[in-house]
């Protein structure tokens, strides 16, 4: 067997076991219900208070957002922040679980691909995010109405199909710190804080200061969201927002290598100072 | 006098913990701030004509975003104070094995949790000030010397939130793995007491169920007497709700933590994880 082929058996059995831990604790299935429906749906009834239904506070929001859809915008927003949070906590929650439960140094000796011991756990959380975007879909249809294009839906695919290398190579940033720091759930909250605020998840990034609107244009989840909006709720085809993919993919392919250069100069230093084996 | 002295102790112990712990600190006051008030400010001026948040004005009388929205956090911070400081606490001690030998102290029981309220309102008080400052330094926060007035209002929530922590504690104990209950009747008890908007904006058959909540009436005069809003009722009223609520909740509170806790020794789980 080669190792590529050994590796993906590797990565195939974590998906796996993962998965069998998750269904043992079925309690958390509620939450796949709950949050995609409630959290954006108190926000667009905000937005109706904010807007009184008044027109001119409805061309206001458009002017600024590109749509006039309140509820497609907050309601894609909010996906957006549940897959954020996904692959900010995913890889780093799994090295910090095996790190716990005291199985990261046996995993690290094993002859698999680290890559398997960071993007196997959170794999196995795609079906759960797939899910949530059904349910926060049908939300948005059967509370307020908007009904998303099945083309635009195609599209939106296309771009998540481009935006997962971006988004993974950050969580697998994050993740390293675990081997640095152990408990980095602070410093996760505080960098989810800057994407939320600003990445244009839950308002327009028109709203940010001029030097917050500069960041907000070199990180990826800005381009991801404005994208997936311009194609649900615009009606823009994939050529519109080439332009927007493409810098996607070069950020990703520079989070990517900065990602790896971090993860090994980390892990030698776990290695070499015993990290690897500590509470 | 034995008992205050516990729960101060019980305050004073718990404070000294989380001043180990620099950037839970800091988590305090900035996921607040990152979650709840920046966009929320920054989603509702996005709907501004002319700088002037119109639609707020024809809801509630005011174009006072800002203020709105830190007042709405002021009770979204009590709301949080009381599931999480103050009934989750007891979970925590669960986690930590220590929930046992703190029972078998000859302290009552109540005592635990209010020592748990007195830190949870230091907390609240420092983050509320440190948010005001925020606010008035950046997001234009305006508020009249009135909020004063609200102050009566203010102290009888906190009673009352009391009365709602004693019940979400003999629920924790009940069902030991709280952590997504918390999470998910934090939110809601404040979405429905009005705290992001106006709960006339709630569909319908949710509206009565507002009514039923204390923090519904105190939120209400805390925006009328801050930014000047209209108010959902006649003032005097929103204070015969308060009062009522609060009598309500206080003993049923007080009755279903004695409930479960009864149950919990019957049955011997007090030390189980």
């Amino acid at each position: 067997m080669t190792t590529l082929a050994a590796d993906l058996r590797a990565f195939a059995a974590a998906v796996r076991k993962e998965l069998r831990t998750v269904r043992r604790y079925p309690t958390q299935w509620m939450g796949l219900i709950f949050w995609p429906v409630l959290l954006p749906a108190s926000y667009v009834l905000m937005g109706q208070a904010f807007s009184g239904s008044d027109a001119r506070s409805i061309a206001a929001f458009a002017e600024r957002s590109g749509t006039a859809e309140v509820a497609g915008f907050v309601f894609v927003g909010f996906a957006m922040y549940m897959w954020l949070s996904t692959i900010l906590w995913g890889p780093g929650t799994a090295l910090r679980t095996e790190q716990m439960r005291g199985s990261l140094e046996a995993v690290f000796l094993t002859p698999t691909s680290r890559l398997v011991a960071l993007f196997g756990p959170p794999a196995a959380a795609l079906p759960t995010l797939v899910i949530t975007f059904v349910v926060m879909g049908a939300a948005m249809w059967l509370i307020f109405g908007v009904a998303l294009p099945l083309d635009g839906v195609l599209r939106s695919l296309v771009v998540v199909a481009f935006a997962l290398p971006a988004l993974y190579a950050i969580g697998a940033l994050f993740a390293a710190g675990v081997l640095r720091f152990g408990e980095i759930g602070p410093i996760v909250q505080l960098i989810r804080g800057v994407f939320v605020l600003t990445c244009g998840i839950t308002f327009p990034v028109l709203m940010l200061p001029g030097w917050a609107q500069t960041l907000a244009w070199v990180l990826p989840p800005t381009y991801i969201v404005q994208d997936i909006r311009a194609v649900l709720l615009r009606g823009l085809g994939l050529g519109d927002i080439a332009g927007d993919i493409a810098i996607t993919v070069g950020l990703s392919a520079l989070l990517a290598a900065f990602a790896i250069a971090t993860f090994r100069v980390l892990e030698r230093s776990a290695r070499r100072n015993g990290m690897l084996g500590r509470y | 006098m034995n008992e205050l002295r516990a729960a101060l102790a019980i305050a004073r112990k718990d404070l000294r913990t989380l001043s180990r712990y620099k950037w839970s600190m800091f988590g305090m006051v900035f996921t607040p701030l990152y979650q709840g008030v920046i966009p929320a400010f920054l989603f509702g001026t996005a709907f501004a004509v002319g700088g002037r948040v119109v639609g707020l004005e024809s809801a509630i009388g005011t174009e006072n975003l800002s203020g709105f929205i830190f007042m709405g956090g002021v009770m979204a911070g009590l709301i949080a104070t009381t599931f999480w400081f103050i009934a989750m606490s007891l979970r925590w001690e669960m986690d930590m094995g220590t929930l046992e030998p703190t029972w078998l102290t000859p302290t009552r029981h109540d005592t635990i949790l209010i020592g748990r309220t007195i830190y949870g309102l230091a907390i609240f008080i420092a983050g509320q000030i440190i948010l005001f400052a925020v606010g008035l330094a950046f997001f234009d926060l305006r508020f009249s010397g009135d909020i004063i007035l609200a102050l009566p209002a203010m102290l009888v929530a906190v009673l009352a939130m009391l009365g709602v922590a004693f019940l979400l504690a003999g629920i924790v104990l009940v069902i030991r793995e709280a952590n997504f209950f918390i999470d998910c009747t934090n939110f809601l008890f404040g979405v429905v007491s009005g705290v992001s908007f106006p709960i006339t904006f709630l569909p319908g058959v949710i509206q009565p169920l507002a009514l039923l909540l204390p923090t519904t009436y105190a939120m209400d005069l805390l925006r009328q007497q801050a930014i000047g809003a209209r108010p959902l009722f006649d003032p005097a009223l929103e204070y015969l709700g308060l009062a009522l609520t609060t009598l309500l909740i206080l003993p049923f509170g007080r009755w279903v933590f004695a409930r479960a806790e009864h149950s919990m020794r019957v049955r011997g789980t007090l030390g189980q994880y």
